[in-house]
């Protein structure tokens, strides 16, 4: 049982704009597949705006390098869609995990960074890609890195008025990347933690290295000063072993020790080895 | 008939989604019900405030303790649980009052407006502080069971035992997690009686219950089971059916109600959560000398099934295997945890993963194969179990392991995170130790047909196929001519509950007696000689024979109070299961790759139903060893309370072997509990196998894994 709403069903971007402008505690529906949950445990909202139906909104492209994700694409979508799994594997894979069937078809990928929870596993592969988004409003245009969108778990930077109406990512031709995530099953599953990777190497050295850890910080993150410390490094194990320990290190200074870290540490620490060995 | 895979009979209205199961049955008019519970584990009610309630719109009658016009105490085995809470509830979730409105909608935002002023008391959460604590959940002792099982002598065998183990295991909640949500519709009907239909596995238990809270006759009531997805023990106990009857009882209109996932979350009983300690002796050959078992209970604040799982528990402690001194202490404490019931194997699955532990880790200490182990010590014809109850039939354990033999000689580590285990069981076909019969009632009908009257719940276990292939079989009659009726108190006796492995054993065999005494007056009629039903009937309906009526009580005795001695059960389930895993020792994860599973049914009536239960059974098994885990207010729906997925499913090849049991129809024993109860432990001896650690509690997920992984490397 849901609670009472009335709902607009806007075909155009500029309706949704106005809607959002004009009509009282108003909340945008893109997919529903947090927003229903959230209703059904009593949150309420006097009009639902649904922009699932905006074909500006909907499609993925790549221009230059720079891909154009719109925001209502569903997680199915992009799990399928061949741009996005040549210029960006481990966004492809992550959204192949969401949830379950049923909650890729119809929950999108704007709505799952509007949702901004922690666990979400389209954030780390966009960390990685230095993804924008663009958030849109009657009085203009924003675009923000995705890192400052997000302020904190399940709050981010969107305006009342705005609708996220596009992510922008760049490729990374020339990288090794992935992105892996473990779960207390196979499927069906909230991530417990995730990383996603992208690593150029040359000579057996580290040319650059991109990665984001997920469900271990407030937020998926990127241990940066890390990366950029090991740029031009040589692959060895000694400098994976103190790169590793550095990562642990800036994790626990970001979320202090948690009971949870009994787990997930050695689990990060061997996972990274992995990834950073290739 | 017999051994055929015949089709299920519901399958073509299953696949086009014809059944109407509880949850979708509708009546013209019906107003809905729900159950305002209490937020608090153990408290005194001072009072109850509905003013603010009875203001709400579309709010038909409020009903609460007082409004029971009988005895308001239900219980399946003894009478101690409140329908509605009186003057205090003993748990969260404890129904208080019904509320009934002319919507759902109406019914369940008045729920919102519901004031209860409690007065908490001390409450109690683990069983070793149930036993010390002064607080009392009923007002004697908080312990609700204790009993033992003696065999031989203890300290003796321990002093010629060469080796003894000693571990301590636990398990947790579990919740049935049915497909299904506890449903149902009530009326009245012509005649002012109250019908419940409802989603449940025991119609008889449930019309009686009604008759006794309700204060009227058991002819004024009848209850049909509706298409029911699922129960695994959950819908043992009274779900809707007695707030369904005092609704209408109240109202005089059809009720309808449905619980939310939530609400069934909340309120159904729980898999026990025992804690096991277990001490193994055996001598350097591998012949195990004695098993002395501590069982501690958390039965939650009512008994439900605590007491048939406390001594079934006890009874099955040592496992399938002949052990000459047995000391078994079993006790189920009183806490204000949820209540806990009848799951799948009742409390038989956790010793299982207790016994089969043991057996490899002995067999570990002795460098010997865990298969021959279990060759050596396997129960057999001849032998004596814990109960000294001698097998004369029907005991296959070592022909199940023979099929597993080839497979387990020839395994061989893929990788490193490989591993293979074994588990074994054996299961009581029935209630412990105690009368539970079932009756079948055939009759001859003025068009030709035999109508078939039968009060098995089919609960998607395939039981209404069974009992029809031992109804044709036994009867050489066409399938045509049969007509079911099934499932309703009105037109049917009691054949007693849907649970303990037992329907295709005791009513099979209840089937099986009545189709022999019909088949005896159709062969003296000339049926078999050409003449029809039709012709036959007239005779019949003079002679005054139209009814031909068919029983069967499993032969067992009564056990000995303080040994438990004696016959529990007249036969047993005995199975193996052989499981691969892969295990990756960095993040913890244990995939189940394949099962090879080898039962012991007696007679196979019909093999794609028993291969059916079997693949359930290990997905069920999967769940209980690596991810199932109930955290009261913390479990509050699918959302986090994790079931295995097909993805988490492993190939699975089936062996039946047929070691007939001379009671039972054509030989057939039970298999529904048998197939879940060795998975868990086979995983678990597996995962040993895997990566040289052993897990002591379940469920066994990636976190406890990936600690004792690490623990090791340390």
């Amino acid at each position: 049982m849901l609670p009472e709403f009335a709902s607009v069903i806007p075909e155009s971007k500029e309706r949704a704009l106005a809607c959002l402008t004009s009509l009282e505690n108003v909340k945008v529906f893109a997919g529903g597949t947090d927003l229903l949950v959230k209703m059904r445990r009593g949150e309420s909202w006097s009009h639902i705006v649904d922009i699932t139906h905006i074909h500006d909104l909907k499609g993925i492209s790549a221009y230059d390098g720079l891909i154009k994700i719109g925001a209502i694409s569903t997680h199915g979508e992009i799990n399928q869609d061949h741009i996005i799994s040549e210029m960006s594997p481990s966004l492809s894979r992550a959204c192949g995990w969401v949830g379950s069937p049923a909650i890729r078809n119809m929950g999108t990928i704007g709505g799952n960074l509007v949702n901004a929870s922690p666990a979400a596993d389209s954030l780390a592969p966009l960390l990685i890609h230095d993804a924008h988004v663009v958030l849109e409003s009657k009085d203009g245009v924003r675009r923000m890195k995705l890192e400052n969108f997000i302020i904190a778990p399940y709050k981010t930077a969107i305006r009342p008025n705005e609708i996220l109406a596009f992510i922008e990512l760049r490729g990374l031709p020339g990288y090794r990347e992935g992105y892996i995530r473990v779960t207390k099953r196979a499927t069906w599953a909230i991530s417990r933690l995730s990383i996603a990777w992208a690593i150029q190497e040359q000579d057996g050295l580290y040319k650059d290295i991109k990665v984001a850890i997920g469900s271990c910080t407030p937020m998926p993150f990127r241990p940066r000063n890390v990366e950029e410390s090991l740029q031009g490094k040589e692959k060895n194990n000694h400098t994976i072993q103190a790169a590793i320990e550095e990562i642990l290190d800036e994790i626990k200074k970001i979320s202090g020790i948690r009971p949870s870290f009994a787990y997930k540490m050695p689990v990060v620490k061997a996972l990274l080895g992995e990834i950073l060995t290739g | 008939m017999i051994g055929q895979d015949k089709e299920r009979i519901d399958v073509i209205d299953k696949v086009l989604g014809r059944p109407v199961f509880a949850g979708d049955m509708k009546k013209e008019g019906s107003l809905f019900a729900v159950v305002y519970r209490s937020e608090r584990p153990h408290a005194w009610i001072r009072g109850i405030d509905v003013r603010k309630v009875t203001a709400q719109p579309g709010v038909v009658r409020i009903i609460t303790a007082a409004d029971i016009p009988g005895q308001n105490r239900i219980g399946a085995i003894k009478k101690d649980q409140p329908c509605l809470a009186e003057d205090k509830v003993r748990y969260i979730g404890e129904p208080i009052l019904i509320i009934v409105g002319e919507t759902e909608e109406a019914a369940r935002t008045a729920l919102r407006f519901v004031e209860v002023d409690y007065d908490d008391i001390e409450s109690i959460h683990d069983p070793f502080m149930a036993e010390r604590s002064s607080t009392l959940i009923h007002q004697s002792s908080n312990l609700l069971s204790h009993r033992k099982v003696i065999k031989g002598d203890i300290d003796k065998g321990f002093a010629e035992s060469d080796v003894i183990v000693e571990h301590t295991y636990r398990t947790t909640w579990l919740d049935h997690g049915f497909m299904e949500t506890e449903a149902g519709i009530a009326y009245l009907d012509d005649r002012g009686r109250i019908v419940v239909l409802s989603s449940t596995q025991n119609i008889h238990y449930k019309m009686k219950e009604i008759s006794r809270v309700l204060g009227i006759p058991e002819d004024q009531v009848r209850v049909v089971q509706a298409t029911t997805g699922g129960g695994f023990g959950g819908k043992l106990d009274v779900t809707v059916e007695l707030f369904l009857a005092l609704a209408v009882h109240y109202t005089k209109k059809p009720v309808m109600m449905r619980f939310t996932r939530e609400e069934s979350f909340l309120s159904n009983t729980k898999r026990h959560p025992l804690y096991i300690e277990y001490k193994t002796g055996a001598k350097k050959d591998g012949s195990l000398q004695a098993v002395k078992v501590n069982i501690i209970g958390d039965t939650g604040p009512y008994i439900s099934y605590g007491e048939t799982v406390c001594l079934r528990a006890a009874v099955h402690s040592t496992g399938p295997y002949e052990v000459p001194n047995v000391y078994t202490d079993s006790r189920m404490f009183y806490t204000n945890n949820p209540v806990c019931g009848a799951m799948r194997g009742f409390g038989v699955p956790q010793l299982a993963f207790a016994h089969e532990s043991q057996m490899d880790e002995i067999a570990r200490v002795l460098t010997m194969d865990p298969l021959h182990i279990r060759m050596k010590n396997g129960l057999r014809k001849g032998s004596r179990t814990a109960t000294s109850q001698v097998l004369y039939h029907s005991a296959g354990l070592l022909d199940t392991l023979r099929k597993i033999e080839p497979l387990w000689k020839a395994r061989k580590k893929k990788n490193d995170g490989t591993g293979f285990g074994l588990g074994c069981m054996y299961y009581g076909c029935g209630n412990t130790g105690i009368s539970n019969p079932s009756r079948c009632h055939l009759r001859l009908t003025e068009d030709g047909k035999i109508a078939f009257h039968s009060g098995v719940c089919e609960i998607g276990q395939g039981s209404d196929t069974i009992l029809l292939q031992i109804l044709l079989e036994t009867l050489k009659i066409d399938e045509n001519d049969v007509v079911l009726v099934r499932g309703d108190t009105d037109t049917s006796s009691d054949v007693g509950s849907t649970s303990a492995s037992r329907q295709t054993y005791i009513s099979g065999r209840a089937v099986y007696e009545a189709a022999r005494s019909c088949r005896a007056f159709l062969e003296r009629k000339g049926y078999y000689q050409g003449r029809s039903l039709a012709d036959i009937y007239p005779e019949a309906q003079s002679e005054q024979n139209l009814i031909f009526d068919g029983f069967f009580d499993p032969p067992t005795t009564k056990l000995n109070m303080e040994t438990s001695e004696g016959t529990p059960y007249a036969t047993y389930a005995f199975a193996t299961h052989m499981t691969e895993v892969s295990v990756d020792e960095k993040t913890g994860t244990c995939s189940v790759k394949k099962v090879y599973a080898s039962h012991d049914v007696g007679k196979a009536v019909n093999p794609r139903l028993v291969k059916g239960q079997i693949y359930g059974g290990i997905a069920m098994g999967v769940g209980f060893a690596l991810m199932e885990e109930f955290i009261p207010e913390k479990s509050g729906s699918l959302d986090n309370y994790y079931m295995a997925t097909s993805m988490d499913m492993p190939d699975v090849e089936v062996f039946i072997v047929e070691d007939e049991e001379p009671t039972g129809p054509f030989g057939a024993k039970g298999v529904g509990e048998p197939a879940l109860i060795p998975q868990a432990a086979s995983i678990m001896n597996a995962i040993q196998d895997a990566v040289g650690v052993r897990p002591f509690q379940l469920p066994c997920h990636i976190e406890r894994l990936k600690k004792l992984i690490e623990e090791k490397k340390e």
